[in-house]
């Protein structure tokens, strides 16, 4: 037990301080993906001229490796548009744009499924059309998506250990320093690996309560 | 600037140059993928049937397979899977252990995908009616016969659209395997930058052609599924 001690425990501050960044990046991806999803669908669904381009960043987004995805916005996005600036905002913008992409179209099925009879409903009573969006259609589509919100939650944790790759000081960083600084991995790396496992674990399971709980009290024929 | 810089990242001839070297790099994400979809099936077959096992340990033992691979990142359990276990193995056996890059990239996918299919068989397990057992058992098969006569084959034909399209999803996860130098395409287009000192073009050939691979596949499975739903569904 004394090399736990010596190589996790007496080193949770260099740990916390990376799930402390993990936080912040996935945060950051999360609420991004979430206004990104929602404009490339409703881009993609009512503005004609641009519905090519958001079908196409949709498919790109969806198809291509995260991996990939995050080389690319780290080492070409700064050169093509001159941003992002730094790892940190690189990782973050990668993660969103994955997530973007299925989010899209998550919403676009949520949408979809709204009956055509209460948008017109709405215009009758005299509702315009973005109040009918954000009064009747939004809230039934973040009821209907949001165990798919919770799953790319998840997605964008798991794919998060992937920024300590372009040196953005997450918790997989700090645990292959510590690697590096000790040379045993074997505590370390299992440590690390149950925390994140742990943590994908727990939000998964409070996500799918949440979600359920919503559905129970707002979804129809919950009286 | 800006109009340059668009110019050089369309202009993809220096990826064109290297296309040897990248094609034989995506080569290798094809073999990973091939060797990892096939241990992530069996694994996850074998983790379903310790799920709907009747007797309680093994009911745990699948449980805790799932849960752990399913909710485990891909890299993490590369790098535990590379760095790790080949110390806890060595240990065991008294020996000296180390895991070629490729085996470990083969393992730690196939783990963590085997977590998925797991799920995928169970559910299409647990839709079977529970007639069609007794049934089996009552003409007098044996209960591998049952698995293999009866279950399966409606599992199969049940899980074939979600089974696919994690067998996308693994062939995307192949391009972290450059993480532990096994020689793949994004490893080689991070040895030829390095050279080239020019990311532009090559990162941007290396985005597109996964793109054009994974998308191709990705519509072909749509396509497919749709077909395979209404042939059922008929």
């Amino acid at each position: 037990m004394g090399n736990w001690e010596r190589l996790v425990w007496n080193q949770r501050e260099l740990l916390l301080d990376g799930f402390l960044v993990t936080l912040h990046v996935c945060a950051l991806a999360f609420a991004a993906a979430i206004l990104g999803g929602l404009a490339l669908c409703l881009v993609r669904m009512h503005v004609r001229p641009l519905r090519p381009l958001a079908t196409l960043l949709v498919e790109f987004f969806r198809a291509t490796p995260i991996f990939v995805q995050l080389m690319w916005v780290n080492y070409v996005w700064p050169e093509l548009f001159g941003w992002p600036n730094s790892f940190f905002t690189a990782g973050w913008v990668a993660l969103a744009l994955q997530s973007s992409g299925y989010l899209a179209e998550t919403f676009r099925a949520g949408i979809e499924a709204v009956p055509r009879g209460q948008r017109e409903a709405g215009e009758a009573v005299g509702m315009g059309p973005a109040l009918v969006m954000a009064r009747i259609v939004l809230p039934q589509v973040a009821l209907s998506s949001a165990p798919a919100i919770v799953n790319q939650f998840t997605v964008i944790v798991k794919s998060s250990t992937l920024v300590s790759v372009i040196t953005v000081q997450d918790l997989m960083f700090q645990s292959q320093k510590l690697v590096n600084v000790w040379y045993e991995p074997i505590e370390i790396l299992t440590a690390t690996a149950a925390i994140y496992i742990a943590f994908v674990f727990a939000v998964s399971a409070c996500g799918k309560r949440l979600s359920d709980a919503l559905r129970r009290r707002f979804g129809i024929g919950s009286g | 600037m800006f109009s340059q810089a668009l110019r050089e990242s369309v202009d993809l001839s220096l990826f064109w140059d290297y296309r040897e070297v990248m094609l034989s790099g995506l080569a290798f994400n094809f073999h990973v993928f091939a060797a990892s979809a096939t241990a992530a099936i069996v694994l996850g077959l074998g983790a379903a049937l310790l799920r709907v096992a009747r007797a309680l340990p093994f009911r745990v033992l699948g449980t805790l397979h799932v849960e752990t691979f399913r909710n485990a990142p891909d890299y993490i359990m590369l790098v535990w899977v590379h760095f790790v276990l080949p110390l806890l193995l060595g240990a065991a056996l008294g020996m000296r252990i180390e895991f070629h890059p490729f085996a470990s990239a083969v393992i730690a996918l196939g783990l963590v995908y085997s977590g998925y299919y797991a799920e995928t068989f169970r559910a299409g397990i647990q839709a079977i009616p529970r007639g069609h057992l007794e049934a089996g058992r009552a003409c007098g098969m044996s209960e591998l016969q049952i698995l293999w006569r009866i279950v399966m084959p409606q599992v199969v034909r049940r899980m074939l659209p979600e089974g696919l399209n994690q067998l996308v999803s693994l062939f995307k996860a192949t391009t972290i395997v450059s993480l532990i130098t096994v020689p793949d395409l994004m490893y080689r287009v991070s040895m030829v930058t390095a050279t080239e000192m020019k990311p532009l073009p090559l990162y941007t050939g290396a985005a597109l052609l996964y793109f054009a691979v994974v998308w191709a596949a990705a519509s072909l499975v749509r396509l497919a599924s749709e077909r395979w739903r209404q042939r059922i569904l008929a």
